[in-house]
């Protein structure tokens, strides 16, 4: 079996399994565990595949190339697959550790990452939505498990909001299906060179409409702060790290990837949404004080950073905006873990988190910011420089407000968090200061997925 | 006929963009479903061409109609049904929880519990957040 199929054939059915058993009962959330590390493995024995030998490809059911539905692993599809689920795992594990885990919760997390792991990895536009879906569905449940009250009303905004970008979605792919005339990501994108300006504008709208929605940027924000905030720690880590990967994967992917003329034709709004979305998410999350909300809403200003990657383009742009999104996936997902905890160890993995996010060397996040500056520089825009510099100092005040509020207050009363809990959370603070120490896998694979981007169409 | 599903496609959309906005919380989940139908009558509208059944044997020299626009508005229509089911169960639990679907009642509630929460262990700590 080839391995690009082999964590979706793995996932899948133990994913049905788990549906099935009670995931209250320990054994079964660590069996869960057990499966999603494997996949991880998969997957990285996948990403060591590609970054060596270039994408990897699968035709479903054997399908002619020109008919069955392709499987394509490229530099960017890995990487983010790589990081999501791990992501995933992270949160498997300390949601299962802390022992309060809802009957549904390991099932759930294993959908999620099937989702997850398919919509990366294909190569095809409609099985991208199915997946999505799959992957979405997973989301609203998991949001929606919780038993604070005020969390199912915070689930069904959160199902609604993000519905309705996927149907977007669904209707910008009917549009470009209508143009191009084939569902093939990479025919598509050689296709839509030649397609009616006036068609493939209103569709890359569409599609920024849609993305933008998950991503949760300036304008589609209004959904994010309060569903963050309600979820419990595990799942606003998934969504934080995981499914804001999916926002960030459409708009490189179907912006940059299939419809890059009309990008560069946006790009002028780009840079002002993102420069919106920083600022207005940094002063939204120094306003704040409940540890939670300031994460919340430094994700509103993290996907503006994204913005301004793409409105700088090019391959450095690309890569940057790869690394970015990486980085910063790790370092919030470590945060949202750590912020309700307390014991030893968790408040120094919450500095590492806020370093990293804030990018300060020797940590992930640095290579994310420097990227971004690098791209900056090179595309000789002084006001990404010097936005990219305020935004970094903005955040690096409201993580010390956090970390100044809880951790250096007198601890409340009260047991020490479950030991696995807190272990996951020092193990994900050691990856990011590995990925800081030793960024060039990282940096090989981005630059790798930005020539990729580009190279759709040569 | 373009124009009549392009038409179509819009009020069902409009109508459920409309009903979105609404306080009630099922007319939210009708508007969705009214989302959700104009999507999969815009992606069958994309395969609109008149032809020939795409089935074996074909014709040869004679155009045949595309398949493909079905088969994914079939998924799209399954999908669809999946998240009305998804979004009335939760719903269901929202009236089960607060008595009500109404957002404006919810919104209320919540903010008493927050208040409530606030008063509780944490005086000293967020007076200023409402």
């Amino acid at each position: 079996m080839s391995v690009l199929v082999a964590p979706l054939a793995l996932l899948w059915p133990a994913a049905a399994v788990a549906a099935l058993a009670d995931g209250r009962r320990r054994p079964v959330g660590w069996a869960a565990v057990a499966v999603l590390a494997v996949a991880v493995g998969l997957l990285t024995a996948l990403a060591v595949r590609v970054a060596a030998d270039g994408p990897v490809e699968v035709v479903a059911g054997g399908w002619p190339a020109e008919v069955g539905i392709r499987l394509r692993a490229d530099a960017l599809g890995v990487t983010m697959a790589l990081v999501s689920v791990a992501v995933v795992l992270a949160g498997l594990v300390h949601g299962v550790a802390a022992g309060q885990s809802p009957r549904l919760f390991p099932a759930l997390m294993l959908f999620l990452s099937v989702g997850l792991a398919g919509l990366f990895l294909t190569g095809d536009v409609f099985s991208f939505y199915v997946f999505f879906e799959l992957a979405m569905m997973a989301g609203y449940a998991l949001v929606a498990l919780g038993r604070e009250r005020r969390m199912v009303g915070g689930a069904l905004i959160f199902a609604v909001v993000n519905l309705l970008g996927s149907f977007l979605f669904l209707i910008a792919t009917a549009g470009l299906y209508r143009a191009t005339g084939t569902l093939e990501m990479l025919a598509m994108a050689d296709r839509a060179r030649g397609i009616d300006p006036n068609t493939a504008v209103v569709i890359a709208v569409l599609y920024f409409v849609a993305f933008g929605v998950k991503l949760g940027l300036f304008p589609f924000h209004f959904w994010l702060p309060s569903v963050y905030a309600s979820a419990p720690p595990a799942v606003a880590a998934i969504l934080a790290g995981a499914l804001a990967n999916i926002g960030a994967y459409g708009l490189l992917r179907f912006e940059a990837g299939l419809l890059p003329r009309e990008l560069a034709f946006g790009r002028a709004v780009l840079v002002g949404i993102g420069t919106a979305s920083i600022i207005y998410g940094a002063v939204q999350a120094i306003g704040r004080r409940d540890a939670r909300e300031v994460l919340a809403c430094s994700a509103i200003g993290h996907a503006g950073y994204l913005m301004v990657a793409l409105g700088v383009g090019g391959r450095v742009g690309l890569s940057a905006g790869v690394v970015f999104t990486v980085t910063n996936a790790l370092g919030k997902a470590l945060l949202f873990l750590a912020v309700d905890l307390r014991g030893p160890l968790v408040s120094a993995a919450f500095v590492v988190g806020a370093f990293s996010v804030a990018g300060v060397p020797p940590f992930a996040g640095f290579f994310g910011k420097a990227a971004l500056f690098d791209a900056g520089v090179q595309a000789g825009s002084t006001a990404a420089v010097a936005l990219l510099f305020v935004g970094g100092a903005l955040t690096f005040v409201y993580l010390f407000q956090i970390y100044q509020h809880t951790y250096w207050r007198p601890q409340p009363a009260g047991p020490a968090a479950p030991v696995g809990a807190r272990a996951v959370v020092a193990v994900v603070a050691a990856l990011v200061l590995v990925v800081g120490l030793w960024p060039e896998p990282l940096l090989a694979l981005s630059d790798q997925a930005g020539g990729a981007l580009q190279g759709m169409v040569p | 006929m373009n124009l009549f599903i392009a038409l179509v496609v819009a009020v069902l959309f409009g109508t459920g963009a409309t009903l979105l906005l609404k306080s009630d919380l099922f007319r939210v989940v009708v508007g969705l479903v009214l989302i959700s139908n104009a999507a999969s009558l815009a992606v069958i509208s994309s395969g609109l061409r008149r032809g020939q059944a795409p089935i074996y044997p074909l014709d040869q020299g004679q155009a045949v109609s595309d398949p493909l626009a079905q088969a994914m508005t079939l998924t799209a229509l399954v999908i669809g049904f999946a998240t009305t089911a998804l979004l009335l169960a939760m719903a269901y639990r929202v009236y089960a929880t607060h008595r009500s679907v109404d957002l404006d009642d919810l919104a209320r509630s919540e903010r008493t519990t927050e208040e409530a929460l606030e008063r509780g262990p944490e005086v000293e700590r967020d007076q200023t957040r409402t």
